[in-house]
Formats: C-alpha cells, structure tokens, sequence
C-alpha cells in the first residue's frame, strides 16, 4: 500500500504518517531527506527524532536518489520529505534541474520493494505570492511531483491542523 | 469549542455568523483585541494575529492558547491557515508560523468541531457530522 500525505507546515503530518506503522510487522526503515544544515535544520531533525524514538524506525539519511536506496524485500518506509528532497534535487547540483521524473521513478522503485510507502510532501503553493524563478519552478516541480505521486497512491490524505482529511 | 479554519477570505467569519447567529460585537478581532478578551469572547477571529501579537510581546503562545482552551471551551475560534506555501526568509516568520501551526492543532485537538472553508464553502472535517 502507497500513502500520500500532504499539507502545510507544522500541521501534524508526521505524527499522521507515522500512526500508519502503528500495527505494521516487519523492519520500518525512515528515510530522512532534511540535510542536517543550520541550527533550525538540527532543531527540527531533533524533534523528529524525539517523536520516531521507540517506534522502531531504522533511520537511513538521503538527500537524494532515493531510488538508489537499498530496501529489504517487504519493508515498511516512511520517506520524509518531499519538500527538502525536491529542493536537494533541484539546487545541490552545479545547474538547476527539473527533477519530477527522477523523484517518480525512485518512488516507483521503493514501491516495488515494500509493503507499505508512506511518502510525506508538503502543499507549498497557497501563499499567493508571486516568487522569482528558481522558487516559482520549485513550486511547479512540486506541483508535478505531488500529483504524480498521488495518482501512485492508493490513498492520498492531507492534514489540517492536525486533523487528517481523506 | 469550535474551530473554523480555511485560508484568507475563505468565509469563516460569515459562515461563523451565519451559523451562530453572532452579531459584530460578539466577534473578537484577534488584530486588535485585548488578550484578556480571549479568555471571555464568544467568537475570536483571526487567531493567527494574536499569536503574532505574543509572539511580538515575547509571550508564550502555546500556554496562552491552552489556558484559552480551558478558560473558554465554548469559544468558537477562528484561524487561517497560513503555512501551505514556500517557507519565509525571516526568520521571525518562520517561528510565527510554526507557532500558529502548533496553536492551531491544540485549539482543533481541544474542539468538538471543526470546520474548513474552501471558496466560502464549509466542510466538517472534525465532529459528529463529518463530511
């Protein structure tokens, strides 16, 4: 089973996203895509830790080419997110680039592999502000990546204000 | 209490008087309120102005808005939903929204309801009568 799970900025998706485990037997694998840059970046990786500690995660850190990571047959992973992989795509190499396929392909190749994908993505288009390019084609690989991954979900669900709506 | 949420302008407050039959006096306006009012109000709009009026203050937000759950659980509370897009420059604005984001589920964890508004359309995504 495939979930998506989208929503703004501190609205309870990873609290979500990890209840799904709850009942899951087997290995959970947690694929962190944050780069652990700046102290906002630590505070945040912290209190994810804190929250995930006991619930029998096994933290894998990649900041890109998720499709090249080694997952057991029939695992359980939570990839979080992909607002930060989306962004380590774009902007970590020499030259911007538009990595919508790349992201699709890898989520297709995790999903092959386990038995429940639970991907964490953010809505990052509703400010109504209008950002310079660089920002704007961030938005817009968004935009293309998390339809995508929708349509490869059996279920899609965002939080609002830590309320999951399916 | 009962929530109402939605993005800017999404219909909250009409819905809220509509629904409640709240007058203008009975709607607290979170830009400019005292903070006391919160404890009394029937209706508090625009919650996400008074997290950003404490956080301006150096107050607590989340103590603030727990005592406001316990003092007042017959509010209807009214706030935005402000972090569905690009994350801010300043930093200030980066912590205003995290508050308001974490403000925002303790005041829905502590509702009955809760109500989103899309395009002046409301949804139940929270009681007895969930869509």
């Amino acid at each position: 089973m495939t979930v998506l799970v989208t929503g703004g900025s501190k609205c309870g998706k990873s609290h979500f996203a990890e209840s799904l485990f709850n009942d899951l037997e087997g290995e959970k694998i947690y694929i962190a895509t944050m780069q652990p840059y700046g102290e906002e970046a630590f505070a945040a990786i912290e209190r994810h830790r804190k929250m995930r500690s006991g619930k029998g995660f096994e933290t894998i850190e990649k900041y890109t080419d998720i499709g090249s990571v080694d997952v057991p047959e029939g695992c359980g992973v939570l990839l979080e997110c992909m607002g930060n992989l989306c962004a380590n795509e774009m902007f970590c190499g020499e030259e911007m680039t538009c990595p919508a396929d790349k992201i699709i392909d890898g989520i297709k190749q995790l999903k092959s592999r386990t038995k429940l994908l639970v991907i964490v993505t953010n809505e990052v288009g509703s400010d109504g502000i209008s950002y310079a390019e660089g920002t704007a084609e961030y938005i817009r690989e968004m935009g293309e990546i998390n339809r995508r991954t929708a349509e490869l979900s059996d279920l899609v669900v965002e939080c609002v204000y830590g309320i999951p709506v399916r | 209490m009962i929530m109402i949420t939605g993005g800017a302008f999404s219909g909250k407050k009409a819905y809220a008087k509509t629904r409640f039959g709240f007058s203008d006096g009975d709607i607290m306006n979170g830009e400019n309120c005292s903070f006391d009012a919160v404890f009394s109000a029937k209706c508090i709009a625009d919650y996400q102005l008074i997290v950003k009026r404490l956080l301006e203050e150096k107050a607590d937000v989340q103590t603030f808005t727990e005592r406001l759950c316990k003092e007042n659980p017959n509010a209807v509370v009214i706030i935005n939903e402000i972090g569905a897009g690009i994350i801010p420059l300043e930093k200030s604005d980066r912590i205003r929204r995290e508050e308001t984001g974490r403000a925002g589920c303790l005041i829905a964890r502590n509702s009955s309801e809760v109500i989103r508004l899309v395009c002046g359309i409301p949804t139940i995504i929270k009681g007895e009568n969930k869509a």
